[in-house]
């Protein structure tokens, strides 16, 4: 397919779902990777298999694009009641289209680290079809960061079944377009979800988080915190979807999300969305777009303490807190660490 | 040391004339109070010094230690000595106390030029001095001032000044809200703080905190500017009598 023809089947802003995240006009046909195929590398402890087979058909815009160039997909397993004492690693997703399929079989508990770091000028359209057993259990902590001329598409499709838990953090530093997308889909009761995220944006860059959570049968408990602080020209997107079916009773579901918007030229675009069939049923959400406390900062300033050390330690005060419940001490605060620095470099510490 | 000569403020969007030449003279070594009318500006004189925004001066200037502090950003000022006690502090959420004590501390000495402390030294230092001023270990480890009490607040206040040792000190309605205990406490850190070097301004409606920190002066501060002035037996008279003749 020549690059001119991909370009017209890219999600544009007259999709509403795409309305904020226009990737058709931001991708030009001398981008790499519009029409070749990604080759990600794989770093899997024992017992988790790697392999390249048939891929399923997709039904998602992005996933049909991917599906395009080939049938193939890599296809990650983890067989029942294995519990990986390392995380399987996802790197080099720099540019091109590429497919996964990842399964966590009955009882097995995995933790997936994904690096999305690209090359300038290039495009990735990354689509995910996870499969989470009865009982398994999925962490996922995904750190994205592209050059400012990179677009990338991420969308991820989990299908969990009864008792599964999923976790899910997201760190963006976005790129000319990011879009980061997940869709989960119950397909059994008790299913406990967090799907956490934040992002930081300079510059001109953008990224998109949006998410569609539907639930079908009882008892399921789901947390997601989106977090974000935007500056210079920087744009956020956060579409958040709860869709709670009506046999879904006594689903515990809270959807927030805040935005820090530091510059006036900055922009943050947010839809969280509940939509509720079921009757007995604890659903919520949030949203906030606010600046940092002119009275702390000066307080803090009053200590001694630099404007710029301020606004730093007041962001990260704000932004951790979508971090504070991982299991991983040093992950955690490897995040944390990718985060003190961008603040330290973009306010000028 | 502290030197105020003629200070013109306006305060807000609508730019009220709060300051309206204000002169007061604190030499190193000594302690002033200044009591006053609810809204005369006291506060406000305490924000001006620190340099807060919102607050202008229009006219007249400041000194620390020969400085120009009118032309210093808040933080230089800190770093120069300065120190405000708030009447009302603020809550900082997610910052430790420790955290946000030690980034001040050791902003303030690279601002300096010395260098930074260690963190044993630093938590050494801690220790003694929240223990001197019966302040629980935990409370150290929770955001700064997030969820305390007004009184924590105010021996947080109390706490901090001590772990910097400023060389000028503003007290801005410390003692409102402190229990008798608590007043002993925090008057007896101040009075450890008292030096030839160093300098204080005690904002205060009340006698009982002076009963305890003896000052040498007493000033009135009414209509923008110092009404009237007098010793340590002065606020008691002012205590007795009000500030009715001082109206402006
Ligand atoms: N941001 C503002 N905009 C307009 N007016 C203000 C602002 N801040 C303070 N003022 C006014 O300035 C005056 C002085 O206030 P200030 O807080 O300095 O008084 P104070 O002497 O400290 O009073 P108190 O004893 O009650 O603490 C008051 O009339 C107050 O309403
Ligand atoms: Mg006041």
């Amino acid at each position: 397919m020549l690059p001119s023809a991909v370009i017209e089947k890219l999600p544009h802003r007259r999709m509403e779902a795409w309305k904020w995240t226009d990737v058709r006009r931001a991708v030009r046909d001398e981008v790499s990777g519009l029409s070749s195929v990604m080759t990600p590398r794989f770093t899997a402890p024992d017992g988790v298999s790697v392999t390249q087979g048939a891929a399923h058909p997709s039904d998602h815009v992005m996933g049909r694009l991917a599906q395009s160039f080939s049938d193939q997909s890599w296809n990650i397993y983890i067989p029942r009641g294995a519990k990986a004492a390392e995380p399987v690693l996802i790197e080099d997703m720099n540019r091109g289209h590429g497919r996964f399929a990842v399964m966590v079989d009955e009882g097995a508990e995995a933790t997936f680290v994904e690096y999305h770091k690209g090359k300038a000028g290039s495009f990735a359209n990354i689509e995910q079809n996870i499969h989470l057993a009865k009982g398994a259990k999925l962490i996922r902590i995904i750190v994205q960061d592209d050059p400012d001329d990179m677009t990338r598409i991420a969308t991820s499709c989990i299908a969990a079944a009864e008792g599964t838990k999923l976790e899910q953090y997201i760190l963006s530093f976005g790129g000319a377009l990011t879009r980061l997308e997940t869709r989960l889909y119950g397909e059994g009761a008790n299913i406990e979800a967090v799907m956490n995220g934040a992002y930081l944006l300079s510059g001109s860059k953008h990224t998109d988080m949006t998410s569609h959570t539907e639930l079908s049968h009882p008892d399921c408990y789901i947390r997601q915190s989106v977090k974000g602080v935007v500056t210079d020209k920087a744009k956020a997107v956060f579409q958040g979807k709860f869709l709670v079916r009506r046999d879904a009773q006594h689903t515990d579901a809270e959807m927030r999300h805040d935005a820090l918007m530091l510059s006036e030229r900055a922009e943050v675009r947010a839809k969280p969305e509940l939509e509720i069939y079921a009757d007995d049923v604890a659903c919520a959400h949030g949203n906030t777009i606010g600046a940092l406390d002119d009275s702390a900062l000066f307080y803090m300033r009053q200590r001694g303490i630099s404007l710029a050390e301020a606004k730093a330690l007041l962001t990260e005060a704000f932004l951790a807190s979508v971090f504070d419940d991982m299991d991983d001490e040093d992950m955690r605060e490897s995040l944390m660490g990718q985060i003190k620095n961008w603040l330290g470099a973009s306010y000028g510490v | 040391m502290l030197k105020i000569n003629n200070l013109h403020a306006v305060v807000g969007e609508a730019e009220s004339q709060i300051l309206t030449g204000l002169s007061l003279d604190v030499p190193a070594g000594e302690v002033h109070a200044i009591m006053g009318p609810n809204g005369a500006g006291k506060s406000t004189l305490s924000y001006v010094l620190t340099g807060r925004d919102g607050y202008e001066v229009t006219d007249g200037s400041v000194e620390l230690g020969g400085k120009d502090l009118l032309d210093m950003e808040p933080e230089d000022r800190a770093a120069a000595g300065l120190f405000l006690s708030f009447q009302y502090p603020l809550e900082i959420p997610g910052v430790p106390t420790m955290t946000f004590l030690k980034t001040a501390l050791n902003a303030q000495r690279r601002a300096r030029g010395q260098e930074e402390m260690a963190a044993p030294e630093f938590l050494k230092k801690a220790r003694a001095i929240a223990s001197e001023l019966k302040i629980k270990p935990d409370m150290l480890k929770r955001p700064l001032n997030v969820g305390f009490s007004g009184g924590e607040k105010k021996r947080m206040e109390i706490f901090q000044m001590m772990m910097l040792g400023p060389s000028f000190i503003v007290m801005d309605e410390t003692d409102s809200g402190l229990d008798v205990d608590a007043l002993r406490i925090v008057a007896d850190g101040v009075n450890s703080l008292r030096s030839p070097e160093r300098g204080m301004l005690i904002i205060t409606h009340y006698q009982r905190l002076l009963d305890y920190i003896t000052p040498d002066k007493v000033h009135v501060l009414a209509g923008g500017k110092i009404a009237a002035s007098g010793d340590a037996d002065f606020a008691r008279l002012l205590e007795k009598e009000g500030y009715d003749k001082y109206a402006a």
